[in-house]
């Protein structure tokens, strides 16, 4: 039996980005806030401390910062025909455990999304027509659009110093930066990191092709700063540990050092780690939230009573507790109706391998996360999707984030797969081989969804969440005609050879492509397509806020955390400023 | 044999003269470059162990001792005392002076901006 705790005003469970920022804003109220994290706490120093911290086996390979499959995974079909069959190994995505979430294994590549990518229904048909839209494609807006999010997009910016080049700066278009951005209102808090050699040739090579190449807007701090918050960033040293590591220079920016500190100070708030929340308890109408019922480090059960519930935990821990809670209706792609586990999307990874001269050194072990030279060209509603036959696009880029012994071992075609000759065609091939990557959009489809496994239970005894998602035509258009876009760059930079080759496999969870899945809980002006209103309020149960990229729609061809940290600073001033004055009430306008 | 020898001392001498050249730094100076530093360490009253140990008093400080911080075994080994000759080799390339240190940091460029820093850290104290 559940021990029954002390009542507090507010439980968020996550502790990433989206918790982080919601326990520091909501300090100010004065309420009684605790925050639970299924994973362990973490902290810089002694955490993510040089030299051990560049230790590749244990952070890339065996993902210490990543998801305990052990304790609670899901089940992957690639379509309703099949079985689902439970996800035992770590490979597709990366979903972070601990304080700081996926936020202290990030890459830093922090971006806004564009005009369109708010819009991507009412954007789409209001220049191509209705018929454009495939049957079986939930194409649909977001409820707000860029100017809502604008001075979150900034403040979020501000919170992690990401350096950049404004490319639109209040309609302004400027050269050097990436002039098919939404305009924002101020500068960059910090210059460009320092480019990469591949990055030069691809810049050079971009604009000899008439296309327009600007600095990835990178969280990983290019100099010293300090945030408006008086949180100090170390300048980034591009050691190239990064993507699946903890920072130990404080330069990639991270909840754990940055908002959660602040939410400590607060002495109304408590942290409980190593806590798994099971569920949220509804009243007899199901109707309101009364409490969560969480495990501790011992596993022990206890009941937290609480006023507002939010969800913050990654796309798949917020989808699994509204379901196993019975928070909305749970979707059925039969009919499509229902809303809870609806428009699971997710971003199709392409590109090709170019491979230079011998005396070409890239230097690939000098690094950081979102250290990369990229295009829109073909991104956002950039393409012509008429001629072109599908709805999204896809950022092309070059990067240097990491030469790490384990992961980066290329070797030229050709070469002998095993042994001294394999070794050898590595050392020859280490320093002069890069790619010219693309990260496509992924549109929502009646197919694609999230349920509950009707066969499969996690360690605690609950059934585990359902992933039934598979590429669709419109992807691999889309892909395709990014490797062709891709081939020329990479030619163009003066590659001695091009590798590329089609891809029109089925989507396997097997292999890292990304940890950029969406979609679940999404919010919209409609009750019957969405899981929660335009304030990440949910329609059925309005003491329950779910934040983070479940919210969305559909993927756009870049990064979520932007929009997800965004969304979490909109959320705040959303309770501050009208729910928590009419509490339980849907919130208006 | 002899030749890169002579060379290496050569330069180890043209560095201390340079330092030694340069001791009068400017703390004001010194404080715009410590940004560079604040990310992991604190000074001033108050100062707590933070990614680095506290620097308040760390000039003429045995290294490796500051109470209360988890140094790396090189640094607590590393036989050092803080004189401001011995952080203007440190703070120039850490992790050459002391291979295995945790500071995580590139080093300061330039014997100006060594000795600027290094006259700011002498003024700090945990008053």
């Amino acid at each position: 039996m559940a021990t029954k705790l002390k009542p507090v005003d507010i439980a968020i469970v996550g502790m990433g980005w989206a918790g982080g920022i919601i326990a520091k804003e909501l300090a100010s109220t004065g309420l009684k806030i605790v925050a639970f994290e299924r994973g362990g706490p973490r902290a810089t120093n002694p955490d993510f401390m040089s030299p051990q911290v560049h230790d590749e086996l244990r952070y890339s390979r065996r993902h210490e910062l990543i998801q305990n499959l052990r304790k609670e995974t899901l089940t992957f079909r690639n379509d309703p025909s099949q079985q689902g069959l439970p996800m035992r190994q770590l490979g597709s995505f990366l979903p972070g455990e601990g304080v700081g979430g996926a936020g202290t294994h990030w890459s830093g590549l922090h971006w806004r999304w564009t005009e369109w990518e708010h819009k991507m229904y009412s954007g789409t048909v209001a220049k191509y027509g209705k018929a454009i839209v495939p049957q079986d494609m939930n194409l649909q807006d977001w409820p707000i659009g860029y100017h809502d999010l604008e001075p979150y997009y900034d403040k979020f910016e501000r919170v992690c110093g990401t350096s950049g080049k404004a490319g639109n700066l209040q309609g302004q278009k400027i050269d050097g930066g990436n002039i098919f951005e939404a305009p924002r209102a101020r500068e960059f808090p910090n210059p460009p990191l320092t480019q990469a050699h591949n990055m030069v040739l691809f810049e050079k090579a971009a604009r000899n092709l008439g296309y327009h190449p600007f600095p990835v807007p990178a969280s990983n701090a290019s100099r010293p700063y300090v945030n408006p918050d008086g949180v100090a960033l170390g300048q980034c040293h591009y050691c190239g540990f990064c993507t699946a590591f903890g920072c130990e220079a404080n330069a990639k920016a991270s909840a754990h050092f940055t908002v959660i500190p602040l939410a400590y100070k607060n002495p109304n708030f408590e942290a409980r780690t190593n806590s798994y929340v099971m569920k949220v308890n509804l009243d007899s109408r199901g109707k309101r939230a009364v409490s969560v019922t969480y495990l501790d480090a011992g596993g022990r059960e206890f009941e937290q009573p609480a006023d507002l519930v939010i969800l913050a935990a990654y796309v798949f821990g917020n989808v699994h507790l509204m379901l196993h809670s019975k928070i909305g209706k749970p979707y059925d792609f039969k009919r499509n109706t229902g809303v809870v586990g609806r428009n699971y999307a997710y971003q199709s990874m392409g590109g090709v391998g170019a491979l230079f001269s011998k005396d070409t050194y890239f230097n690939p072990f000098m690094g950081s996360g979102a250290l990369g030279t990229w295009i829109d060209d073909f991104n956002s509603d950039n393409p012509d999707f008429g001629k072109l036959g599908f709805i999204g696009g896809g950022g092309i880029s070059t990067g240097s984030n990491s030469g790490a012994p384990i992961g980066r071992h290329p070797a030229a075609p050709g070469s002998p797969r095993w042994g001294a000759g394999w070794k050898k065609a590595i050392v020859e091939s280490y320093h002069r081989m890069t790619g010219v990557g693309s990260q496509g959009s992924v549109m929502s489809y009646r197919q694609n969804f999230l349920d509950l496994d009707p066969t499969y239970t996690d360690s605690f005894g609950r059934p585990m969440l359902r992933l039934t998602f598979d590429w669709q035509e419109n992807e691999f258009r889309q892909l395709e005609h990014a490797r062709g876009i891709c081939e020329n760059i990479a030619r163009e930079m003066g590659a001695e050879q091009v590798l590329s080759r089609r891809e029109r496999g089925r989507y396997s969870i097997v292999p890292y492509q990304t940890t950029h899945n969406t979609g679940g809980a999404i919010f919209g002006d409609d009750p019957r397509t969405s899981a929660l209103n335009k304030h990440l309020q949910s329609w059925d149960v309005s003491n329950v806020f779910v934040v983070g990229s479940s919210a969305f729609p559909q993927n756009a061809g870049r990064n979520p955390t932007g929009p997800v940290g965004a969304l979490a600073y909109r959320l705040a001033d959303t309770l501050k400023d009208q729910y928590l004055k009419r509490p339980e009430a849907m919130v208006a306008v | 044999m002899i030749k890169p020898k002579i060379f290496v001392k050569a330069g180890w001498c043209a560095l201390v003269f340079v330092s030694s050249a340069h001791a009068a730094g400017d703390a004001a100076a010194g404080a715009k470059i410590f940004a560079q530093c604040a990310a992991c360490h604190v000074v001033g009253a108050g100062a707590q162990n933070a990614v680095g140990p506290v620097l308040n008093g760390v000039v003429g400080r045995p290294a490796g001792t500051y109470p209360g911080y988890r140094y790396s075994s090189a640094m607590r080994k590393a036989g050092l005392t803080w004189d401001e000759a011995t952080l203007a080799r440190y703070l120039s390339a850490p992790d050459k002076i002391v291979p295995g240190t945790k500071m995580a940091f590139t080093g300061i460029a330039g014997d100006q901006d060594l000795a600027d820093v290094i006259a700011y850290l002498k003024q700090q104290t945990a008053q």
